[in-house]
């Protein structure tokens, strides 16, 4: 793996949580290597539990892990210049909610040490970008929970961050306010940002993200782009119509045919070879068709599979 | 045994202010970047509790007090005016703890537990930075009551000075001076109890805030008995009783009601000494709770 262009890496990290009076600790995070190159979309998904929040924290230094070290531009997230590169949104939009937006980004900008008139620019060009002008003066604790979300993005691109932590950006929207989330990361990636998502939205993540780390009980069980995940399609599926039910018992008793449900045939892509007789039964049957379609299993079941096999 | 510790406490500043000027060159750069952070920390705090009305119900709340004190009409004018500062100053006093212990025992537990605080610590913003906005913070809302209270207490000597003026046998001349000293060290022992109440909640939660905070108060407003007590006691007694006296910050020393009341010439030099002292607390009380709080998990 290329090591020049990584911008976030940790490296053995593990993370215990003892109880105070007792020697007996639950493992958050077992043995975590991550590593995150410039311009790529990282997804990190799990289960409830599996260490998501907990690696968040870790990288930026909320809390300390037991063991590992984690480096961010080639440095500790101590360094202030590191955070002067990164930007973050935590889940549910903790923010201070008695301030509108435009007071919440005036603040957060103000950290950075932004003049007056960049403060300004920066909060008429953030709440453009995450379609809040309108709303830009009403009270965070009166903003719906999309809105929410938008202004808790906006307080996280403040510095025009390199490095984008997003922590369920979705979480608790409805769907018009996910695709519209979903719209904006996507915005953000063509700008040439580092993200790293957590997320328990697999569709969201399929749709954006670039490499997925499975996090389950604390270990990295499976990563990899989304082709190397879910691998080659394994089946062919035929979708047809008008097919008489007389001639169905024929179809699905020829040789390579799985199944024949509801007008939707499944082939064994290992019997690909028979995909042009199977066709022709279908034309011969009086049957249309509709669309011949080769699926990749998605994250959904890639997910599960290797959930399973930890479980085992 | 007064003196040894007040001339620790001067030695202690003295130190601090060596280690400053030593190490000047380390600190200076990041001077320039943790002021700006403090100075944007404290106005959010400051804004967060005016936006949530803090300041205007304490402010309405003694108001109703002060006004209260002028039903006593069965009184002398002299023991009316010496009841109204008497009475002032302590209601200040009462205030301003309560005030300091439910402001500042909530700032930095409340932002954990609203979970505030991530969005900022993810800002190039050092955690002594925080913690020190905070505190900066809480100084400034219970400053801005105690002038308040203060402001009124005045308003009402005043015109009730007027009044008594005129009335054949008013001897009684209120010291507008004594009661603004008072006052100003009355916000001095405030500062000191409120750094303790921030270095309590970084290492651990409101409740416990509240509670070391009651507990501090009480005992720093007793350290004659305290002392008194240890003379008299053996042993184990004797030992935690001088370790009290000792540690926790005598801010009976900060109270001058007496001599506001009662027209006692201040002894400058004592309140001066006091203030030095309260200083020194504040700064190593302020720096355990960085340290403290740099490794907590939030």
């Amino acid at each position: 793996m290329e090591t020049d262009n990584i911008v976030l890496q940790t490296d053995g990290l593990s993370k215990v949580y003892r109880s105070l009076f007792t020697r007996a600790g639950v493992r958050a995070l077992d043995d975590l290597d991550l590593r995150i190159r410039q311009g790529e979309t990282y997804s990190i998904v799990g289960p409830n539990g599996s260490g998501k929040t907990t690696t968040l924290k870790i990288i930026l230094g909320l809390i300390s892990p037991t063991s590992g070290t984690t480096t961010i531009f080639g440095s500790k997230i101590a360094d202030l210049s590191v955070r002067e590169r990164l930007g973050f949104l935590p889940e549910d939009a903790y923010l201070y909610d008695c301030f509108n937006g435009e007071e919440l980004l005036d603040f957060y900008a103000g950290l950075f040490g932004y003049s007056r008139r960049r403060k300004q620019q920066l909060a008429d060009e953030l709440l453009a970008l995450v379609g809040m002008q309108e709303s830009r003066r009403v009270p965070f604790r009166e903003c719906s929970k999309g809105m929410r979300q938008r202004i808790a993005l906006a307080q996280a691109l403040v510095n025009d961050p390199e490095l984008l932590i997003l922590d369920e950006p979705t979480s608790g929207l409805d769907p018009a306010g996910r695709h519209q989330m979903t719209r904006i990361i996507l915005e953000l990636k063509r700008r040439g940002k580092t993200i790293l998502l957590c997320s328990h939205f697999l569709a969201e993540v399929e749709e954006v993200c670039d490499r997925v780390g499975i996090l389950y009980m604390g270990r990295l069980v499976a990563e990899g782009s989304l082709a190397e995940l879910t691998g080659e399609p394994t089946e062919i599926v035929i979708a047809t119509s008008d097919l008489a039910p007389a001639q169905t018992r024929q179809i699905a008793d020829h040789p390579g045919v799985v199944s024949l449900e509801g007008g939707v045939l499944r082939m064994d892509r290992a019997n690909e070879d028979q995909l042009w007789a199977v066709l022709q039964l279908v034309h011969q049957a009086g049957g249309k068709i509709v669309e011949v379609t080769r699926p990749r299993p998605g994250l959904q079941d890639v997910f599960v599979r290797a959930i399973g096999e930890e479980r085992k | 045994m007064e003196l040894l510790t007040r001339l620790i406490a001067v030695a202690g500043l003295a130190i601090i202010a060596a280690v400053i000027i030593i190490t000047r060159r380390a600190w200076v750069p990041g001077i320039g970047h943790a002021v700006p952070s403090i100075w944007r920390i404290a106005k959010i705090t400051v804004s967060e509790a005016r936006r949530r009305r803090v300041l205007r119900v304490a402010i309405i709340l003694v108001i109703l007090v002060f006004m209260s004190m002028n039903f006593f009409s069965y009184l002398s004018p002299e023991e009316q005016s010496r009841m109204l500062i008497s009475g002032g100053l302590s209601a200040m006093t009462v205030f301003g703890i309560l005030l300091a212990i439910f402001v500042a025992a909530f700032l930095i537990p409340g932002e954990i537990d609203r979970r505030t605080i991530y969005a900022v610590l993810s800002k190039p913003v050092r955690r002594f930075e925080f913690v020190l906005g905070k505190y900066v913070g809480a100084l400034i809302i219970i400053g801005v009551l105690i002038a308040i209270m203060t402001m009124v207490l005045v308003a009402v000597l005043l015109i009730q000075d007027a009044i008594l003026e005129d009335l054949p046998d008013s001897v009684f001349d209120p010291n507008i001076r004594a009661v603004l000293f008072a006052s100003f060290m009355n916000y001095c022992s405030l500062c000191v109890l409120t750094a303790i109440i921030i270095f309590i909640s970084t290492i651990s939660s409101t409740t416990m805030a509240v509670i070391g905070a009651l507990i501090v108060w009480a005992v720093g407003s007793m350290q004659s008995i305290l002392h008194d007590l240890a003379e008299h006691a053996v042993g184990v007694s004797r030992a935690t009783l001088l370790v009290l006296y000792h540690v926790v910050p005598k801010l009976e020393n900060f109270d001058f009601r007496h001599e506001a009341t009662n027209l006692i010439p201040i002894n400058m030099l004592s309140a001066w000494n006091e203030i030095l002292h309260g200083i020194g607390y504040v700064v190593v009380v302020l720096i355990l709770a960085a340290i403290f709080f740099n490794d907590r998990q939030v």
